[in-house]
């Protein structure tokens, strides 16, 4: 939906913008965006030093600077639906080199964020979720681990959640409180069956 | 003796438990002690849960938080991905309102609230602080230095980056890490691409395993031109993907490398003498024997 200028009618059909703005715009997703990033997406002015220092883009269709400018135009289903969206490591390259001072970065994390919202979501994130919920720890000991851990002389689980198991519930409030758990079993249902 | 509630985070106690027993003993010496954050969980992963809801992420984190500022300690710890949840969400929490009344909103319900009353540090940036360690005196401690081998130094991402809310300095070609090498005696050698990512971070490790080894290869590759004989990095999601990454890679891709990769604190167990089975090397997917027969 293009903004007017608050020019005369035939004046601002002349001169309205035919290439920035899209029917598929959501000026609300910027926002969005902005706050959850705390980022200034609508800063860009496209130089492209973001995806030339991306690891992932050399190897893959992934363009940290495309989600850039549909973050500014608000192209939110463009965005969310596009699998490139999680490849990004997450390495902060962009982020340090942006001259424009914006954290690419930190606009991935808010799209993912909504996409999520929208059950858009790989299963490997999950299953993160369902491994901490139960256990504590997104990689949980094991017993040729416990073995050697005996032979270091160090307790055969660590002082974490697994030497105090007692600690799992407050993990599990926490992730109930934001029905997490209960999201991430049945996306991963509807997925694997 | 400086005292630091010891975060131990996942990969370190779970998979290369040998970086754990190397910090407590190497920490020691050099006049830090590391106590038991109990009940400590997940940091959690700031790829998987910051990339789903970042709410979750901060609540999770500060759960580990408070429990060190129910200890009254800062918070050491030994893992880059660790740090970005940790200390950065100590950080965040304590200069923004909004979130720290989330986050404790949430809390409330386990009787926990985030004061804002400690601090956050990798034992890597504790060893290179003089007032705390320094290279003096992490030199002053090796009594098997590594003399003639050349290690190659991973810096890792989120340790040091973004730099603007962190402390370290320059992200493109810093060399403290170096000077840290340098003091047990080794060679440290630079390498094309040195700041370039592990390829693990993000997820990506887990949404697209090639993708993710074909940047772990890229580095390989440089690594292997500049012709050392170890790697060491300072986060052990790094180092399993550097480490059991070059057995994937070897599958996958056909290539071998063979190059051991060591934590710091490994590295600097070994030269304060500790031995191969006091650091559980065995368990490493990359035998270190090549790089061991030249300092031992
Ligand atoms: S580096 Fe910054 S200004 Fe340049 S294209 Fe990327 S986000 Fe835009
Ligand atoms: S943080 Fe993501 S988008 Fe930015 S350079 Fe790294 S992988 Fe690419």
């Amino acid at each position: 939906m293009a903004r007017t200028k608050g020019y005369p009618a035939p004046l601002e059909e002349k001169l309205k913008d035919t290439r920035l703005y899209s029917d598929e715009e959501n000026p609300q997703f910027t926002k969005t965006v902005e706050k959850i990033s705390m980022t200034i997406p609508h800063m860009c002015y496209q130089c492209g030093t973001c995806t030339a220092s991306c690891p992932s883009a050399p190897r893959s269709s992934y363009r940290i600077r495309k989600f850039v400018r549909r973050a500014l135009l608000g192209l939110e289903m463009e965005a969310l639906n596009d699998p490139d969206l999680w490849l990004c490591t997450t390495c902060y390259s962009c982020t340090d080199r942006c001259p424009r001072d914006i954290a690419p970065t930190d606009v991935i994390m808010a799209m993912r964020n909504l996409a999520f919202k929208r059950d858009i979501v790989p299963v490997n994130f999950l299953k993160t979720v369902t491994a901490i919920y139960s256990s504590g720890h997104g990689v949980p000991n094991n017993d040729v681990n416990r073995a050697a851990r005996e032979k270091l002389g160090l307790p055969r689980d660590p002082p974490t959640t697994h030497g105090y198991p007692e600690f799992i519930k407050g993990i599990q409030y926490i992730l109930d409180y934001y029905e997490l758990k209960k999201n991430a079993d049945r996306i991963i249902k509807e997925r694997e069956g | 003796m400086h005292e630091y509630a010891f975060y131990l985070g996942c990969i370190a106690p779970n998979r290369y438990p040998g970086s754990e027993s190397a910090s407590y003993r190497t920490a020691e010496k050099l006049g830090i002690k590391l106590l038991d954050l109990k009940g400590a969980s997940c940091c959690p992963a700031p790829g998987a849960f910051g990339s789903i809801d970042l709410n979750i992420w901060y609540a999770m984190a500060a759960r580990n938080l408070v429990l060190a500022e129910q200890m009254k300690k800062d918070i050491a710890l030994i893992c880059n991905g660790c740090y970005k949840s940790i200390w950065e969400v100590n950080h965040k929490l304590k200069h923004n309102d909004e979130l720290r009344d989330g986050v404790n909103e949430v809390l409330k319900g386990i009787d926990m609230e985030f004061k804002g009353t400690i601090d956050v540090f990798h034992l890597a940036e504790l060893f290179y602080d003089p007032e705390i360690c320094g290279v003096k005196k992490i030199r002053d401690s090796v009594t098997v230095p590594l003399t003639g081998t050349r290690i190659a130094v991973h810096y890792g991402c989120h340790l040091m980056k973004p730099k603007k809310e962190r402390h370290f300095g320059t992200t493109e070609a810093p060399t403290w890490i170096e000077e840290m090498v340098a003091a047990l005696g080794a060679e440290p050698v630079e390498y094309r691409n040195k700041m370039l990512c592990c390829g693990a971070g993000g997820g990506v490790r887990g949404y697209d395993i090639v993708h993710s080894l074909d940047i772990t290869n890229e580095k390989m590759i440089a690594l292997q031109e500049a012709k050392v004989d170890a790697l060491t990095e300072v986060c052990p999601f790094c180092q399993l993907q550097f480490d059991r990454g070059q057995i994937e890679i070897q599958e996958k891709f056909g290539v071998t490398y063979n190059l051991p990769v060591l934590h710091y604190c490994e590295l600097l167990g070994l030269a304060q003498g500790m031995s191969p089975q006091e650091l559980a090397l065995d368990l490493h997917g990359i035998s270190c024997e090549p790089f061991l027969q030249k300092v031992l």
